[in-house]
């Protein structure tokens, strides 16, 4: 029989991260959800997902190649570039957002039933991770164009996905807590989120900065998660073992300090929801 | 085994800390901040609440809105841990919360009766086999398989209802006593719930029905600013809120 005593220690992380295994049955679910709502639904099912990013890129493909005639160093072919730049950046965001307002808006369910929040928060970055590996066909087709393919190391790639999971589930936690509390944190986030797309070399490569701007770059984690993830996947451009400890170092400090800071902030925030 | 006692909350309080004018914007309070106005008080939602519930009880809370009737409920349903004092609650613990909050409308009935049932605790599998008896229950056995994007908001209700009723916990938590749908499933839904409570579950509930409260609770008590101003039979109770409320 399940007993609930509330003078019982919990300790952080640990227990929300074994409250999320046992409810491995409803975390499946969420993701199902969130899936099929994205393509189930839809008369172009899967590809609808896929069509953001895809305008998104030939927008700017448009805008960079053609327009402003920029070219990476050693004539590497652009297109493939810039895709997967696109393909990370629209994982990221989606992840973050999703998972922080499923949170906040999921007020009718929260202040009624037990069910730790973090479950929802895990489940909108895990379904983003899937749509991103979807995302990873027209990559492919991308890169036979340049008579490219896909590196024998490629599964590697599903490591950065892991990686995105862990660092975008922390980071949305603490972003619900900011819309809850702020009503007027989502404009201030988006500007953020912004600036941190215009950081990262999605459209342009890093070489074309100066020595100073380029140090403060490579500090951003999606630079480096960026970096591995083209170097993985389509062998474009290169990879550092620097990348690799920004990319693990950041994916498990926003995972252990959101899910901590969470634990400590959630019972207050939920009071006022 | 009729004294197991399914609730223990002794000596409770929730306090937090909330901001004099209540800002929930960034901007506000920046400015307030600046100009040293950030102020903070204690606010007590729940003071020194103790209460139990055996098994087969039905226990009520009734007082005036913002009394903490429901910031009690929401403690004992583990959401919000107590600030003071200690909970402890045995079994499975069952909310009927607001109709329809947690389904999909771009999901079909039976996907959302999977949801829905997996939200209020319960596991995909069992859900998985509920599905046909909760439709049949709800009258929509044939609308199972279209979004509820398409059901009208009493077919929503209905089926909402059916699922959070399909099972009978060791705890009930009703926020106001639930009547949905046409005149018909009215009077089915509130013999299910009727029977839900009779059927040796403790129940915890929360009314302005005094009616309601007088007939079904075992104990009533009675919530003023968070503090538990009396408790006790239902109709000495009801008597002692009546006569602050008229007073």
């Amino acid at each position: 029989m399940k007993v609930y005593d509330s003078a019982a220690r919990q300790i952080p992380v640990v227990s929300q991260v074994k409250s999320i295994y046992e409810n491995r049955g409803l975390l499946r679910l969420l993701v199902v959800r969130d899936l099929t709502v994205r393509y189930k639904r839809s008369v172009i099912g899967v590809w609808w997902s896929l069509l953001n990013p895809l305008f998104t890129t030939a927008v700017l493909y448009y805008v960079f190649n053609t327009v402003f005639k920029s070219r990476l160093p050693g004539q590497a072919p652009f297109l493939p570039y810039l895709l997967s730049g696109v393909l990370l950046i629209t994982l990221f965001n989606q992840s973050l957002t999703l998972g922080a307002d499923a949170i906040a808006s999921g007020a009718g369910v929260l202040t009624k039933v037990y069910i730790r929040p973090e479950i929802f928060a895990a489940s909108a970055s895990i379904s983003s991770g899937i749509n991103f590996l979807i995302g990873l066909v027209p990559l492919t087709i991308v890169l036979a164009i340049y008579r490219k393919t896909p590196t024998w190391h490629f599964p590697i790639v599903l490591l950065v996905i892991g990686c995105m999971v862990l660092f975008t589930t922390g980071l949305s936690l603490l972003l619900a807590i900011a819309y809850i509390n702020f009503d007027d944190s989502r404009s201030l986030i988006n500007i953020f989120l912004m600036a941190l797309q215009y950081m990262t070399p999605i459209f342009y490569p890093i070489t074309l900065l100066g020595p100073h701007t380029r140090d403060v770059i490579q500090l951003n984690p999606l630079y480096s998660f960026l970096q591995i993830f083209r170097r993985e996947f389509g062998n474009v451009g290169i990879s550092t073992l620097q990348n690799w400890e920004i990319m693990f170092g950041c994916s498990i400090i926003a995972f252990v300090g959101g899910f901590y800071i969470f634990s400590k902030r959630w019972p207050k925030v939920v009071a006022k929801l | 085994m009729s004294t197991e006692k399914i609730v223990e909350a002794t000596d409770i309080s929730l306090a937090y800390r909330r901001t004099r004018h209540r800002v929930s914007s960034l901007k506000q309070t920046a400015i307030d901040t600046i100009k040293g106005r950030m102020a903070y008080e204690e606010f007590f939602a729940l003071r020194n609440v103790s209460f139990e519930i055996a098994r087969g009880e039905t226990v009520s809370i009734i007082g005036r809105n913002g009394a903490g009737k429901s910031t009690l409920l929401k403690v004992i349903a583990r959401v919000l841990p107590p600030t003071n004092g200690r909970v402890i609650v045995r079994g499975d613990v069952a909310p009927m919360i607001e109709l329809g909050a947690g389904f999909n409308p771009e999901l079909t009935g039976a996907e959302n009766i999977i949801l829905y049932g997996t939200l209020l605790g319960r596991t995909p599998k069992q859900m998985q086999s509920r599905i046909e008896a909760i439709a049949d229950w709800a009258g929509l056995t044939e609308h199972l398989d279209i979004p509820i994007r398409a059901y009208s908001s009493g077919m929503t209700a209905r089926l909402a209802f059916a699922t959070a009723t399909d099972v009978t916990p060791d705890l009930l938590l009703i926020d106001e006593i639930l009547s949905v749908g046409d005149e018909d499933f009215r009077e089915k839904s509130a013999a299910r719930t009727l029977a839900m409570m009779n059927s040796g579950c403790a129940v915890l509930l929360v009314s302005h029905d005094l009616e309601a409260v007088r007939t079904m609770s075992s104990r009533a008590i009675y919530l003023e600013n968070g503090n538990q101003k009396i408790s006790g039979n239902p109709n000495d109770v009801i008597e002692a809120y009546l006569a602050d409320v008229h007073h």
